[in-house]
């Protein structure tokens, strides 16, 4: 692979986390990716404003993964938009982030405190 | 289970992308529009809420452009881009391009068809049950290396070598199929036990039984495949029919499959075709029933083939041989010629003779291939040599190394695409030319056909080639440095010394692969001389033979048969441009002789041997047919008729072995088996006549006339051999004998249409082969590395002008700058012609067994290659060099 001049990501953990919450977005309702962007935005305090074009490839990871799939729907105002649901499989990556997420944030709070406490 | 998601979405994404495309396109403008309409409703001016949505939403190709990597499948459409592109930049270069594809399509095509050759030959499986557990067993004693058994050595072998499950005998001879169109072909004997042994079943009918194979036993056929087709039409409803076989009513029982053949019938004889009972016993051969030797043994005359128990080898079958040999020898059982006896596997006995040929000649085919790889690697050099700029602006414009890399490659591999279908082509004509050249003498190479196994081999040779060939240019780009390169693109700038040394390289490496080449097909061009030059003992050119046979049941004795070969030849006589015509027992060089035991008169043989000699049997026209030179006394005429004075012609071996130092002519001899009062009279001595080959000794021989023959020991031969000379085309002679032969009697079959020239090359088939292989493959080795020195010479005068016009100006004279271009060239050859010369050394050892009167490091062959590739090296150098004697001192300097 061309190794192509593109801008670095936030971080992989920024990425990582992209994908994570779009998994726990979908676990509560399929949406579409406009939406879902959207939701992001919202929830984040728009940490993930940036380039809302580089959740499109998240999503293309995801489905090829088969952590989430997508079907053509109807909108509410009957326009047809591409809506992402998760999977079965998607729900288990979900949890296993989650769980990794609370072990790593953990880890890092208890050192901040210590940090605190000892400074 | 993610593997298989990614392969279904890679697989979806690679037949639907055109689909994917649209749905992505459509997926990122929803949410342009979305976005749009959210900041409208938020108070923005519908054209700036647009102009955010973008922005907001960043680079839209790049973000395609990811999703697309996403999908898995890029390196697939890269992969097709690459093609695309470099198919197109090819089209552009056609000259380039039809050069290096016929380049690699004669190396892929040569090593093809030499592939197909190798796997029927040596890879393909014998037609019989687990071949790996068969062996052929022989005898042999002093002047015969490999003989027939006798019937006593059966049954001994049969009961007391444990190495053998079971082991056959089966002898061959010929017959003739009645009818309108009547046919001889060539049959077998077979013991009962022989096809099981082979481990082949009769696919329509049966074996024989035990009931059928003893003497005076019903008389029974088992078909040919190829005959049944051919005289009855493929009808099963044969079997069980009578039909008529040399006048006799024979029942059908069996019919056997297409491929099978007996061991022997791999060679240049062709095939049996039909098989009968053995029916033989131990009282029908004189010998002792039972496991029992005479110890004179008794008649030699029967081939052998066994089955070696499960898990027992061929070694330990000849370790028991050698026992039981070693304790009959010393009980006295042919001790007087040193008989032994021994097994070779099925396998080395019907390739053994092929493999080391096939072996070189499939070795020098791949060092075609390696050559034609170099070359075109060579070109893709120069090519990428004028391609710097346009590679170092791909470089400047972002695209990587290794994305060049993959370009470049894309482009060998679609030329050795292209070659490789050309080279299948060529490949289907190769072997076609190997099976019409048709080495007879070389088992199983006529059956050599094209199939899957043989195209796929030329699927790997052309992914070998594409990466062989496409790797070093590849490479080369790596080190494009774009800025370098883009500021050096100056008329005047001399091409990487670095790079001109990978070329000098490559073409030194061509050389030395030609050089080797050349040194073997050298070596053989020797060797077949030297065989041609072996006096055969007779004159080859201007002789047509065919076998024809008088069957008892037309000929009833003797005096029939003599007087229908009188005639023949006295009608074949008369036939215009005949010279002489005679007939003989078995055509030298066809056949193999064996001996008959002989009493010469004043010749004591040593304690315990006998007087044996090769027996002939001739009509008085023969020696002058065959040519064969009289030394002394005379050749057979009218007086030596059925009822002449008994006289013998023998050769110059038989007088000095049994009558050195006395007068041959007058000595007289004996038959064995011969009534006492029976004696012949020696009355002429001929030349040797080479009869099982070409070379190796030729042992005493003795000839005597078909109806003296008759009289002593009194046996009616049937089967000879016509021999016709003409001092003109023999093979035109043909059809005019044919039609004397049909006139005379058209009952009669006529076999084996061949001239003598034919039978004398097809003995030395091998070697020729060999000589033929190698001839071609050296001079295209050689024509391909001429093209090598060719460009290295033309890259070093062209990226030299500039040079050359200032030695020009300095006072250098065209002569001098010629001179120093062929320098360039002939430095590289040079380097290869060393290199080569090494590896020749080493290599033409493996050659040993092909050659004949040639050592592999013949100094004279040696020295000839170095003076070939110098020569070749010099004229391929001095074509591009003469342009460097042109160079106008003026013209260059001006323009620079």
């Amino acid at each position: 692979m061309a190794p192509n001049p593109r801008p670095a990501q936030r971080s992989e953990v920024l990425q990582g986390t992209l994908e994570m919450l779009a998994l726990k977005l979908l676990a509560a309702e399929p949406m579409h990716g406009w939406g879902l962007s959207l939701e992001l935005r919202r929830i984040s305090g728009d940490v993930f404003d940036v380039n809302q074009g580089s959740l499109y490839p998240a999503l293309q990871k995801m489905l090829r993964r088969g952590w989430i799939r997508a079907e053509w729907r109807a909108t509410e105002n009957n326009r047809r938009a591409r809506y992402y649901s998760i999977t079965r499989e998607g729900r288990k990556q979900l949890e296993a982030e989650i769980a990794d997420w609370e072990r790593t944030s953990g880890a890092v709070n208890r050192v901040l405190r210590y940090a605190l406490q000892g400074g | 289970m993610a593997w298989y998601h990614e392969i279904v979405s890679s697989i979806g994404a690679l037949f639907g992308r055109r689909r994917q495309e649209n749905e992505m396109d459509e997926e990122i403008a929803f949410h342009i529009e979305m976005e749009t309409r959210r900041l409208v409703e938020s108070g923005l001016d519908a054209h700036e809420a647009r102009r955010r949505a973008v922005l907001a939403f960043g680079g839209v190709e790049r973000h395609k452009d990811d999703v697309r990597d996403e999908r898995g499948t890029s390196w697939l459409w890269d992969g097709w881009n690459d093609v695309r592109f470099a198919a197109r930049s090819l089209r552009r270069r056609p000259g380039f391009t039809a050069i290096a594809t016929i380049t690699l399509a004669l190396g892929i095509g040569a090593t093809t068809a030499l592939f197909g050759v190798v796997k029927q030959v040596l890879l393909t499986p014998l037609p019989y049950g687990h071949p790996e557990s068969l062996v052929m067993v022989w005898s042999a004693w002093k002047g015969f290396d490999q003989t027939w058994l006798s019937y006593d050595e059966w049954e001994g072998w049969r009961a007391r070598i444990h190495a053998f499950a079971d082991i056959g005998l089966f002898a061959e001879g010929s017959a003739n199929i009645d009818g309108d169109d009547p046919e001889r072909v060539r049959t077998a004997q077979v013991q009962a036990n022989v096809f099981p042994i082979l481990g082949v079943q009769p696919i329509v009918g049966r074996n024989f039984t035990a009931e059928e194979d003893r003497p005076n036993g019903p008389s029974v056929v088992i078909l040919g495949y190829g005959l049944w087709q051919r005289r009855f039409g493929g009808d099963p409803s044969v079997v069980g029919r009578e039909v008529r076989i040399s006048g006799q009513a024979t029942t059908v029982v069996g019919v056997m499959p297409a491929d099978f053949r007996l061991p022997l019938d791999f060679g240049a004889d062709g095939r049996t075709e039909a098989w009968f009972p053995l029916a033989t016993d131990a009282a029908q051969n004189g010998a002792l029933p039972g496991p029992e030797f005479p110890k004179g043994g008794s008649n030699h005359g029967y081939n052998a083939v066994a089955r070696l128990r499960p898990g027992v080898t061929a070694a330990t079958a000849n370790a028991q041989l050698r026992s039981l040999v070693a304790e009959l020898e010393q009980w006295g059982y042919m001790s007087d010629v040193g008989f032994h006896a021994y097994a070779v596997p099925i396998e080395e006995q019907i390739t053994g003779r092929v493999r080391p040929v096939l072996l070189v000649v499939f070795g020098a085919v791949g060092f075609v291939m390696l050559i034609a790889c170099a070359n075109v690697a060579g070109l893709l050099l120069v090519r990428g040599e004028s391609r710097r700029r346009e590679l170092a602006v791909r470089v400047a414009l972002g695209a990587g190394a290794r994305r060049l890399q993959r370009l470049l490659l894309a482009e060998s591999a679609v030329l050795a695409a292209m070659g490789a279908v050309l080279g299948v082509g060529l490949a289907v004509l190769g072997v076609r030319l190997v099976r019409a050249s048709a080495p007879a003498g070389l088992a199983r190479v006529a059956d050599t056909t094209i199939d899957w196994s043989v195209l796929l081999f030329a699927l790997v040779v052309g992914v070998a080639s594409a990466v062989l060939a496409g790797l070093l240019p590849a490479l080369q780009a790596t080190q494009i440095a774009p800025a370098a390169e883009l500021k050096e693109s100056g008329r005047g700038a001399t091409s990487g010394s670095a790079r001109l040394r990978w070329r000098q390289a490559l073409v030194a490496t061509e050389v030395a692969l030609a050089v080797v080449l050349v040194t073997g097909a050298g070596l053989m061009v020797r060797s077949v001389r030297n065989l041609l030059a072996i006096d055969t003992g007779f004159r080859a050119d201007g002789v047509l033979t065919m076998r024809l046979s008088t069957p008892s049941t037309w000929y009833t004795d003797s005096t029939a048969v003599a007087a229908f070969w009188d005639e023949l030849q006295r009608r074949v006589a008369a036939i215009p441009g005949v010279e002489h015509v005679g007939a003989v027992r078995l055509l030298p060089l066809a056949t193999d002789m064996g001996d008959w035991g002989l009493q010469v008169e004043g010749y004591t043989p040593p304690p315990n041997q006998g007087t044996p000699g090769d027996w002939q049997i001739v009509t008085p026209g023969y020696f002058e047919a065959m040519g064969l030179t009289v030394r002394d006394g005379r050749r057979f005429d009218a007086r030596d008729d059925m009822n002449g004075a008994l006289s013998m012609i023998v050769n110059q071996a038989f007088v000095q072995q049994y009558i050195a130092g006395r007068r041959a002519l007058g000595t007289r001899v004996q038959i064995n088996g011969s009534d006492s009062t029976l004696v012949y009279t020696i009355v002429g001595v001929v030349d040797d006549v080479h009869h099982n080959s070409l070379v190796g000794k030729v042992k005493p021989e003795f000839y005597v006339t078909l109806g003296q023959f008759a009289r002593a020991p009194g046996n009616t031969r049937r089967s000879m051999s016509l021999v016709v000379r003409t001092d003109g085309d023999p093979a035109a002679l043909a059809a005019p004998v044919r039609a004397v032969i049909r006139r005379l009697d058209a009952r009669l079959p006529i076999s084996e249409v061949r001239t003598m020239s034919d039978i004398v090359n097809s003995s030395i088939s091998g070697p020729r082969f060999a000589m033929q292989a190698l001839g071609l493959f050296g001079a295209l080795a050689l024509a391909l590395s001429a093209i090598g020195v060719f460009g290295i010479v033309s890259q070093v005068v062209a990226s030299r002008t500039h040079e050359f016009g200032v030695r020009a100006a300095l006072g250098a004279t065209p002569g001098e700058l010629v001179r120093l271009s062929v320098r360039t060239g002939v430095r590289q050859a040079l380097v290869g012609l060393a290199i080569g010369i090494v590896i020749a050394l080493l290599l033409t050892r493996t050659m040993t067994s092909l050659l004949q009167g040639v050592t592999p490091t013949d100094p004279l062959t040696f020295a000839t290659v170095v003076v070939v590739t110098g020569l070749v090296a010099i004229a391929a150098s001095v074509g591009p060099a003469r342009r460097a004697g042109k160079t106008d001192p003026a013209r260059v300097l001006g323009s620079s």
